[in-house]
């Protein structure tokens, strides 16, 4: 234990190249995954339509997924005979942000349909009755459940931190290139090399404390 | 239409109206338009309404008589399952000015997230008001509703008194002269409800129309120049002061 932190204090490169690598692979990942996650959310929150309650059924079963399905999934895609394959993203930095992508999709998609949908009903009425437009309607719905985007992205983010199917799969776990901070302790761990494994597992620890902090912390304004 | 013809025509002209309650969990207002389909209770039905430019109207009626429906369908929150409201002679779904000139207020207003002055200079933004109306707008009716040093008070931070004042000074300011109040002193204390009716009567002696549903006949007496009275969903009594 002792090793694993003196590991963190003497800023070992490797180390932290890991956990910048993990970060900026999150924050990427989930960066992609808001650009359809929100509009998608949107459509599904603000309003009944037909098919809707499928949709919602289908994005809460993603959310529950196993990582690795989600990988398999993406790794029919983006391997060499799939779909995607002349993307060249196998065992790719670009590779483990687009399956993470995918992973974090479903949860910034659904918690930000399952906030809309509690919104009050008065807030649209109010919003048309004072003649807003479509355009500034959707904006201010947006800008009211701004504690609830916040949220989708705190959870999206904490869910692509934490996950190894994924990265394994589809960032084969390539020292200096893919290695992330889960795909590292799992090799690690396996080696028998703990101190490493401990360290990053301190990192990870603090990263999902943050993730909770936050979550609650605006939790009773999303409530209100 | 012509200017002259819209001139003689009602502000509000209701023909072989009927709303309807929606089933339950349908609709965001509780209730439907006719497309929703189902079987749905009639919340209001009347075959022939008018009210002119300038009138205050109270409706009254007990729980359930169809005032909180007919105050949304008049501004076009819900649709007719049958019939028509007209605005100006213009159908009101298809009417631009309506959504100019009218603001509907909800009986427990919804006041946005955000401050006061948030709140009031929104309805400003939403139809356009250049930056001197929508200031000057805003003055008069943080002044008109006692709402002066309100201005960085947060939605959170209010009582429901204050909510309504607050609710209905954005109304105020986002210009509208076409009043629809769903019970605006229902939870209001004295000195808020007297400020209400302040700035409601100073605005009706500027010309604004009022349209207000109340259980209180001394703010229908205090206020308004003709009493609808509602039962079950019909006017069963019209009368002008």
């Amino acid at each position: 234990m002792k090793e694993a932190f003196r590991l963190l204090a003497s800023g070992d490169p490797e180390t932290w190249g890991i956990v910048w690598r993990s970060l900026r692979f999150s924050f990427f990942s989930t960066l992609f995954a808001l650009l359809p996650g929100i509009p998608v959310g949107v459509a599904l929150g603000v309003r009944e339509w037909r098919g809707r309650r499928t949709l919602v059924a289908l994005l809460n079963a993603f959310m529950a997924l196993p990582t690795v399905v989600i990988g398999l999934l993406v790794y029919s895609l983006i391997s060499r005979s799939g779909p995607l394959g002349f993307l060249d993203l196998m065992y790719s930095p670009g590779g483990v942000v687009f399956g993470q992508a995918f992973l974090a999709f479903p949860v910034v998609a659904s918690l930000t349909q399952a906030g809309l949908s509690k919104l009050d009903p008065r807030f649209r009425e109010t919003l048309v009755t004072l003649g807003a437009g479509p355009w500034r309607r959707l904006f201010s719905t947006l800008f009211e459940t701004r504690a609830v985007l916040v949220a989708a992205i705190v959870a999206a983010f904490g869910r692509v931190t934490g996950e190894v199917g994924v990265s394994m799969m589809l960032g084969g776990n390539i020292r200096f290139s893919t290695r992330t901070m889960t795909t590292a302790i799992a090799l690690d761990a396996a080696k028998g090399e703990f101190e490493r494994a401990v360290s990053l597992g301190v990192v990870l620890l603090a990263v999902a404390i943050a993730v909770n902090v936050s979550l609650h912390a605006l939790a009773p304004r999303e409530a209100a | 239409m012509s200017a002259a013809a819209r001139g003689r025509e009602p502000l509000f002209r209701a023909e072989g109206l009927e709303l309807r309650y929606g089933r339950a969990g349908r609709g965001r207002a509780g209730l439907a338009s006719s497309a929703a389909g189902g079987r749905r209770q009639t919340a209001f039905a009347a075959e022939r309404l008018e009210i002119g430019e300038g009138e205050v109207v109270a409706l009254l009626g007990p729980n359930g008589s169809g005032k909180t429906s007919l105050l949304k369908a008049l501004n076009g929150l819900i649709k007719p399952a049958a019939g028509r409201i007209l605005f100006q002679g213009e159908d009101l779904h298809a009417s631009r000015s309506l959504r100019r000139r009218s603001v509907y207020l909800h009986q427990a207003p919804y006041i946005l997230a955000g401050s006061v002055s948030y709140n009031l200079y929104y309805g400003a933004g939403a139809r356009g008001l250049g930056r001197s109306e929508a200031e000057a707008g805003v003055a008069e009716a943080l002044s008109l509703l006692g709402l002066a040093g309100y201005e960085r008070r947060g939605h959170r931070e209010l009582s429901g008194g204050e909510a309504q004042r607050v609710a209905l000074a954005r109304a105020l300011a986002a210009g509208a002269d076409v009043l629809l109040l769903d019970e605006p002193t229902a939870s209001a204390d004295a000195a808020s409800a007297a400020l209400v009716l302040g700035a409601l009567r100073a605005r009706a002696a500027a010309g604004a129309t009022i349209v207000f549903s109340s259980h209180d006949p001394a703010l229908a007496a205090a206020l308004a120049t003709r009493t609808i009275v509602l039962e079950a969903g019909a006017v069963v009594a019209d009368r002008r002061e």
